[in-house]
């Protein structure tokens, strides 16, 4: 048992410290900083994954037949922690990391042959159709019908959240086919092309004042038969399969590093009032706690890899418990990160995106982007399944 | 980079588990916190028997060679139990100190008879005033005669009356630096004031009035004895870090047991959704403890500044989660929990202990926050480069 790194492992971090240094220009790193949400500005964002895709990095997770770079576990995790190292833009969302993993289990060879490479490429961007308005965490109650007639569906209803919906050119969305039975039994996984008629996609303000979330409206479309994945009434399968990759899976923790030390930089600086957080005994303390709760979570990842890379399973109370922690950590650093701001909390800055604003040094921009970023923060521990569904998966595994 | 336990760990876990199931039963545990008696013989010298004595040392020493990993095998399933006798304070922490600065014939003179079972020596450090500091050391030590005579008063010396062998710290006056000697305990200069520990533990506090010590039982005049003595507290509070994991988890488990049981309102307490996502927190915070106490053992022979980074961040987040685990089970039982009938308040008592040995939560969390807080450390993830190794 041990933590070092093997040779070639060593190597290839340094491979990855030297091509993030040179592609990760001072523009994407600034955009990344301004940006209050979870994903990039998809400008940004499919800037970003150009870069990659030129590499065949843009999808870490996948294999190499599908177009992957065919990475082991050990490369992956340091190819998150270098990235989030680096300041990267968060763009590995709903197609790389949700949708692409359910093609390559569960769709047929012609969808994975269509699909997969226009993942990669950018051309295709994917939106999440699962939550509907009467459907949050308890998702198996979904309304959204799906009519066959003939080799289409005809799809009414509505799906909520969608990030990024008013730029994804596709939708995957669990939709009813059937009432009869369990109510998990009748439902059914789509994939829709947004540019289809019927389709109204209304912007959903977000608290931090952005533009990120969506309610997609679905008015008789029609979305042809081979564009479902797997059989009528697999949907639920499916969903609870792509869940545990939206969970995330693992991979997830080089964030938590990475805004741990951008908060550290912060409390170095005197703030207006002429004071270092750093130099605040009540800072220091919640600061080196937290510091101690991202080395448990990154130990509780390295410890399910190690598990994974040797053919077992983390198990649910682990994955879990790194969602939950996960979620609770990024939100202890955006409240102390807000905490150092004193009065210029108050300060609010409504355009968006920020990074169109003009360039300033750089700590005034994370006194400027610390607001938000806290009020941002809250969503953690909502989506993915909620905290509280996640104690009720642990409490199910510790209480049978 | 590779977390998972071998083969032979997981039968060694196996192993300990299945001897503390069948000879420390909780009913077992409960006569022995209540008696007076400072040591059970019996069980002590069933640990040397089994190997368990000998585990922490080189085969070289007459050890078998066990490694951090298996000692905190060894200290987890204690804690599950809650195993009375002073296995992290003799074999891990002072024994742990003669291994290191010992020459070989006090190995031979110190180590052979713990390893076998029949000496039980302990540290004792800590004098009052020390605030968390480690150098903090007024007990003097004169050259004399063919020897040193030692005066000073120490504190809080867990399992003291079990001991036979005291290791004091002395401040050499002429030397002006840190000794250890090995002071039989049964010398007439040494007084002991004994007394319980929270935990059921035994300790003394100790006062030394021109204890005589040969020279022969100086150990490591010419090493860095301090330097040492840090090694040595944080591998042993990654020891005890393991024990509170293993304590953490009979927590949770006597709390999902009792709740299972008891009915009120017409249904097992377990049944509310309340109290499941209280005992579904509790099992989140096992986990990360679990976590947090591995990354310790795989620490303790980092580089200092790794060492730290992994000991004292883990006993700080452990004693953290630890507390909150120990009060949400007693919460759980309710009045129950209140009764010393249950057996929920020996993890409780013990895991308070466990905070407040080897340095306090708050004393953790400033000893990590200097370590950790540098750009380097904060930028860098767990893997380690064997370069700066």
């Amino acid at each position: 048992m041990d933590l070092y790194l093997a040779a070639e492992d060593l190597a290839f971090r340094d491979e990855m410290r030297r091509f993030l240094t040179e592609a990760l220009d001072p523009e994407l790193r600034r955009a990344e900083r301004l940006n209050t949400s979870f994903l990039a500005d998809p400008g940004y964002g499919l800037k970003w994954q150009a870069k990659l895709t030129e590499k065949g990095w843009a999808a870490p997770s996948w294999p190499s037949e599908h177009g992957g770079p065919g990475w082991t576990l050990t490369q992956r995790y340091i190819f998150d922690q270098e990235c989030e190292r680096a300041g990267e833009p968060h763009f590995r969302g709903a197609s790389i990391k949700m949708i692409a993993p359910v093609l390559m289990r569960y769709g047929s060879p012609q969808q994975q042959a269509y699909y997969l490479p226009r993942i990669l490429s950018g051309e295709h961007l994917w939106a999440q159709g699962y939550s509907e308005p009467g459907a949050g965490s308890d998702l198996a109650s979904l309304k959204t019908k799906a009519v066959r007639d003939g080799d289409q569906y005809v799809v009414s209803g509505s799906k909520i959240w969608s990030t990024l919906a008013h730029y994804a050119t596709h939708m995957f969305a669990l939709v009813r086919t059937s009432d009869a039975g369990k109510k998990q039994q009748g439902i059914t996984f789509l994939l829709i092309d947004l540019k289809a008629a019927g389709i109204e996609i209304k912007p959903i303000l977000s608290i931090d004042g952005t533009h990120e979330f969506n309610q997609t409206f679905f008015d008789n479309v029609r979305v042809p038969v081979c564009d479902r994945i797997g059989e009528e009434g697999d949907g639920w399968e499916i969903a609870k399969y792509l869940l545990e990759f939206e969970r995330g899976g693992a991979f997830a923790g080089g964030v938590l590093r990475a805004l741990h030390y951008r908060l550290y930089r912060l409390a170095a600086e005197p703030g207006p009032d002429g004071r270092r957080a750093l130099d605040d005994p009540l800072f220091v303390a919640r600061f080196a706690e937290i510091g101690a709760d991202i080395d448990a979570n990154d130990m509780l990842e390295l410890t399910a890899m190690s598990k994974v890379e040797g053919g077992g399973n983390p198990g649910s109370v682990a994955s879990s418990t790194m969602k939950i922690e996960r979620s609770r950590i990024r939100q202890a650093i955006a409240e102390l990160a807000a905490s150092v701001l004193g009065p210029d909390a108050l300060r609010w800055e409504d355009r968006r995106p920020l990074h169109l604003l003009p360039e300033e040094p750089e700590l005034v921009e994370e006194r400027k982007v610390a607001s938000a970023l806290y009020i941002n923060s809250r969503s953690q521990s909502i989506f993915g399944g909620s905290n509280e569904i996640q104690l009720e998966i642990i409490a199910r595994t510790l209480l049978k | 980079m590779d977390l998972r336990y071998s083969e032979e760990q997981s039968i060694l876990r196996e192993t300990v588990a299945r001897f503390l199931k069948a000879y420390y039963p909780f009913e077992h545990r409960r006569k022995r916190a209540a008696s007076s008696e400072p040591l059970d013989q019996v069980m002590w010298k069933r640990f040397a028997d089994l190997g368990w004595l000998g585990l922490p040392f080189e085969e070289s020493a007459g050890g078998f060679g066990g490694g951090e990993v298996e000692i905190a095998i060894l200290c987890e399933e204690m804690g599950r139990v809650a195993v009375l006798e002073p296995f992290v304070q003799a074999a891990v922490l002072a024994g742990g100190l003669i291994e290191r600065l010992g020459t070989s014939s006090q190995c031979e003179l110190l180590l052979a008879p713990l390893i076998a079972g029949r000496s039980l020596p302990v540290l004792a450090h800590l004098e009052d005033g020390a605030r968390g500091l480690l150098d903090h050391v007024q007990t003097r030590a004169w050259p004399h005669e063919a020897g040193y005579v030692l005066t000073g008063s120490k504190v809080l010396v867990q399992a003291a009356p079990a001991a036979d062998v005291l290791l004091v710290t002395a401040l050499l006056e002429d030397e002006g630096q840190i000794g250890l000697f090995a002071v039989p305990a049964n010398d007439e200069g040494v007084i002991l004031s004994p007394y319980r520990t929270v935990d059921g533990g035994h300790a003394a506090d100790i006062r030394l009035h021109s204890a005589n010590v040969s020279k022969e039982m100086r150990l490591g005049a010419t090493a860095d004895v301090l330097g040492t003595l840090e090694w040595a507290y944080d591998r042993a509070t990654a020891a005890l870090c393991a024990d509170a994991v293993g304590a953490m988890h009979s927590a949770l488990d006597v709390t999902i047991a009792y709740t299972k049981e008891r009915v009120q309102f017409g249904k097992p307490l377990a049944s509310f959704q309340a109290l499941q996502h209280r005992m579904a927190e509790m099992a989140v915070k096992c986990e990360e403890a679990r976590a947090s106490a591995l990354l310790a053992t795989l620490s303790v022979d980092a580089p200092k500044l790794l060492r730290v980074r992994g000991v004292s961040g883990a006993k700080a987040k452990i004693g953290r989660v630890s507390r909150t685990v120990a009060q949400e089970a007693i919460q759980l039982h309710g009045a129950m929990g209140i009764s010393e009938e249950m057996p929920i308040g020996t993890w409780f008592k013990r895991l308070y202990a466990f905070e407040n040995t080897f340095g306090s939560t708050a004393d953790h969390i400033h000893r990590y926050a200097a370590a950790a807080m540098t750009p380097e450390i904060l930028e860098s993830n767990l893997l380690r480069v064997s370069e700066i190794a």
